[in-house]
């Protein structure tokens, strides 16, 4: 196995120089530059020339790249060009954190709810549940953002008054709960259905019939043998989930008024800030990657059976 | 290919909100939050303490810079007018007033301007303003260093400050410091707009210590000497001012203002009371403007921006190449029909240039109004009148994907249903858009506005239409026009200025340079009835020390 883990390490360095030149030359062969988008409709050439030296864009592609990476390697993200002078570092690393915990919260809601309620609609096959259930969830993953978080706002906010209508006070704040049930319930939907269907498959596995037939109790041969065998495919899901906790929730944020770097991912792409686009997908990538390995480590874990070399 | 799915609905929902958010004014970005004891969890929050001048909260967005000498947009100014200040500056009914200078003195040929500066004149350090140091502001902010985008528009009529702007020299000549307290500007025409010009923050006093020891992040700690300091900055969360109490400035007034930068929805943060003051969308208008409803009695009509949407036709391209042709487009919209069916008369239609209330602002100007016959009958006297002969006509507007403004889609179907012109629509990116209109790509192009930066009719006639203004995307060049308008630029009579550009303008309407569209029209605020003072104005001017919250 650990072959295999070297093995995949020594790809990631190859993996995030390829999404790096990618990104950074769409970034600079692409239309529109910062400084285009700086000046707005006060354009003149002569300006945003010295505007474009000032800031090392005219330098040649492979110097610029070069100069980024470097500065990249070191932990240094270089500075932002659309908040002139301010280290990128500064600025994207606190909107990931609070991207991070909403994140996390929503995956709480979605695996907490996802789980248990797929396991339980699984040991009712054949009954009404079961296709009630699955209809419920496929229209809960259906509901829009746009839809459910206006009208949790109206409900609970406006009406209730339970929580906040927008604002961001940490994990343990009440602000929390809205966004974190509007991120968070899409998601119960495709957990449920992906527990469900595993579970299934694992009922109808030979030492399940096994498990039964030594006499074990049914709560036993369902905590042990069913639920967790059942839990493997959706580890895969929940790294990569995890993986995207960082790269925010644009509409969720920009509705509910938190600082998290979904907003910001958006902006910075459309004001061409460079260095941001680059941090953010960079660290974006390093994220799935390492979330990938993880799962696949995870494996051998769970299944012992699973050789991954 | 779920993945692919699901990016693309989020970007759709992108381009949908951040569409609301475009058009939406700065007046109408407005929040905060409620309970101001849990508005962060750092220990050491200052704003828990009772204040006894009264917190003021509202919405705004993060400002492109703090940095006067950078400013060129409505947002930033929205801060930098408060924070910083100048020789002059203008009262919120838009009259030019003093403000670090008590009074000056215009030589009889009108070109030498001599301000005294207060003696009791401070940065909020405590230091006195001198006029050494607006002569460095002055001259740092001209610096081709400090790459200011506005420089050259705001600081080009003083002698000499072209050649520091372009690298020649380094210090104005124009610029003397006389003593301490008296500053000598010298310009190089009598032009009458100087003065409102110098409101402009490219022309505010700055620190020179605060600036030089701060490096690029200079902003994050200013010493101003605008009536509010700037006391915290986080970027995407919120902007907090702080009132400066100079021993002479009104205690009742306002403490603190938060602006809260993160967005969100601003009706429902209003409405629980997480904000005073908010705008009122299309959406919400009819329910608050029903008597019955309580949010009624918080209504407050703003007067309409300085500002008009138009479209822009490239006069060097054809078919836009031919007036007959353009003048056939304009007078095939039914304006006043789109304003009151599609746009709920939030807007004004719009005939002429300059907006109304604007100096210069011409009610009996000669507009191409709405009549489809004559249209008709222009169309087949242009060169163009055939669709089959006719070059293609696009119309590119930016966006970020969403619809192109119900506007413009009933403009194409009249153009269409009057003249048998089929326009296209094609909608690009902002940067891109803006990459290429400023090389005069377009033939022909719309969802741009112009905003008024001071209340002069040069600021829309003269760097819009003049041939060699750099701004003039759709090329127009009248001969004629120019003349009129470098005239008025050194008329040293009020009136008869006035009337040189109400000619222009009407020579520039008559050459259909643009289809203009709308004036801003009146909109709808909620203000908490516990603020007093608020004034909503055309322009963003410093208002902020008037506000008082009377809880």
């Amino acid at each position: 196995m650990w072959i295999y883990v070297v093995r995949r390490l020594v790809w990631i360095p190859v993996l995030l120089l390829a999404v790096s030149l990618i990104t950074f030359a769409l970034g600079r062969f692409g239309p529109g530059d910062p400084v285009v988008v700086m000046l707005g409709n006060r354009y003149e050439e002569s300006t945003a020339e010295r505007l474009r030296d000032e800031l090392g864009l005219n330098r040649p592609f492979v110097v610029q790249y070069g100069d980024y990476m470097w500065g990249f390697v070191r932990g240094d993200f270089g500075e932002s060009l659309r908040f002139r002078g301010r280290p990128v570092r500064e600025l994207v690393l606190p909107k990931m954190w609070v991207s991070a915990q909403l994140g996390f919260a929503a995956l709480v809601i979605s695996v907490g709810i996802g789980l248990p309620l797929g396991f339980f609609i699984a040991t009712r096959q054949g009954n009404w549940i079961d296709p009630a259930s699955v209809t419920l969830s496929l229209f809960l993953m259906s509901i829009p953002v746009m839809v459910i978080a206006p009208a949790l706002l109206w409900v609970g906010c406006l009406k209730l008054s339970w929580f906040p209508c927008s604002g961001w006070g940490g994990f343990f704040d009440s602000r929390l709960v809205i966004p974190a049930v509007v991120m968070g319930v899409p998601g119960i939907a495709g957990i449920t259905r992906l527990m469900r269907a595993s579970t299934l498959d694992v009922l109808g596995q030979d030492f399940i019939r096994t498990a039964r037939a030594k006499g074990l109790s049914e709560w036993r041969v369902n905590s042990i043998h069913v639920f967790q065998n059942a839990m493997m495919p959706i580890v895969t899901i929940l790294a990569f989930s995890a993986a995207g906790l960082i790269g925010g929730a644009f509409i969720t944020e920009t509705i509910l008024g938190i600082p998290g770097i979904g907003r910001f991912a958006v902006d910075s792409i459309f004001d061409r800030d460079y260095p941001v686009i680059m941090a953010i997908t960079l660290i974006g990538s390093i994220a799935f990657v390492t979330a990938n390995l993880l799962a696949d480590i995870s494996y051998a874990f769970i299944d012992p059976r699973i050789r991954l070399d | 290919m779920k993945k692919i799915g699901l990016s693309f609905i989020v970007l759709f929902a992108a381009v949908f909100i951040a569409c609301g958010e475009d058009s939406s004014n700065d007046e109408f970005q407005v929040i905060e939050e409620k309970d101001l004891s849990s508005l962060d969890n750092s220990s050491e929050d200052p704003i828990t303490e009772p204040l006894k001048g009264g917190v003021f909260r509202r919405i705004w967005s993060d400002p492109p810079t703090l940095d006067p000498a950078l400013v060129s947009d409505t947002t930033s100014m929205g801060i930098v007018a408060e924070v910083f200040s100048g020789l002059v500056t203008l009262n919120t009914d838009l009259r030019l007033e003093p403000d670090l200078a008590e009074s000056w003195e215009i030589s009889n040929d009108g070109t030498v301007y001599t301000f005294k500066i207060r003696s009791d004149a401070k940065f909020h350090d405590g230091k006195r303003v001198t006029a050494g140091d607006f002569k460095w502001s002055i001259e740092r902010a001209a610096n081709p260093k400090t790459v200011s985008p506005v420089a050259e528009t705001y600081l080009n009529d003083i002698v000499g400050a072209m050649d520091v702007i372009e690298g020649r020299a380094s210090e104005i000549t124009g610029i003397k410091v006389i003593d301490d307290s008296t500053l000598q500007i010298t310009i190089d025409a009598p032009k009458a707009y100087f003065l409102a010009k110098l409101t402009y923050p490219t022309a505010f006093v700055l620190d020179r210590d605060n600036v030089e020891s701060g490096g690029k992040t200079w902003t994050d700690q200013i010493n101003g000497t605008g009536p509010f300091k700037l006391k915290e900055y986080k970027i995407g969360e919120r902007i907090v001012l702080e009132r400066f109490d100079d021993g002479n400035s009104d205690m009742n007034g306002v403490q603190l203002i938060i602006m809260n930068l993160a967005g969100g929805q601003s009706m429902a943060m209003y409405e629980n009371d997480e904000i005073d003051i908010t705008g009122v969308g299309l959406f919400d208008l009819e329910r608050v403007l029903d008597p019955n409803e309580p949010l009624n009695r918080e209504l407050v009509i703003a007067p309409p921006d300085f500002s008009i949407s138009y479209i822009g036709f490239n006069t060097q391209m054809a078919p836009f190449d031919d007036v007959k042709f353009r003048q056939a487009l304009n007078h095939a919209i039914d304006k006043r029909l789109i304003a009151e069916e599609v746009l709920s008369n939030l807007v004004t239609p719009a005939y002429g240039i300059l907006p109304p209330g604007f100096p210069g602002h011409n009610p009996q100007l000669e507009g191409l109004f709405y009549d489809p016959d004559l249209a008709k009958q222009l169309l087949a006297e242009s060169q163009y009148p055939d669709s089959e002969t006719r070059p293609r006509i696009v119309v590119t507007v930016p966006g970020r994907g969403g619809s192109v403004g119900l506007d413009m889609e009933v403009i194409l179907e009249m153009w269409r249903q009057v003249l048998g012109v089929e326009v296209e629509i094609q909608q690009v990116e902002w940067a891109t858009y803006l990459e290429d209109l400023n090389q005069n790509k377009f033939q022909a192009y719309a969802g741009l506005g112009w905003e008024a930066d001071y209340p002069d009719p040069q600021d829309f006639l003269d760097i819009l239409f003049h041939s060699d203004s750099k701004l003039n995307h759709g090329q127009y060049s009248n001969d004629e026009v120019d003349l009129v308008l470098e005239n008025a630029r050194i008329n040293p009579d009020p009136i008869d200025r006035i009337r040189l550009y109400q000619d222009a303008e009407q020579m520039i309407v008559q050459d259909a340079a643009w289809v203009p569209l709308w004036f801003e029209g009146e909109r709808y605020v909620l203000i908490k009835p516990y603020v007093k003072g608020y004034r909503l104005t055309p322009m963003i001017v410093p208002k902020l020390s008037q506000v008082r919250i009377e809880k």
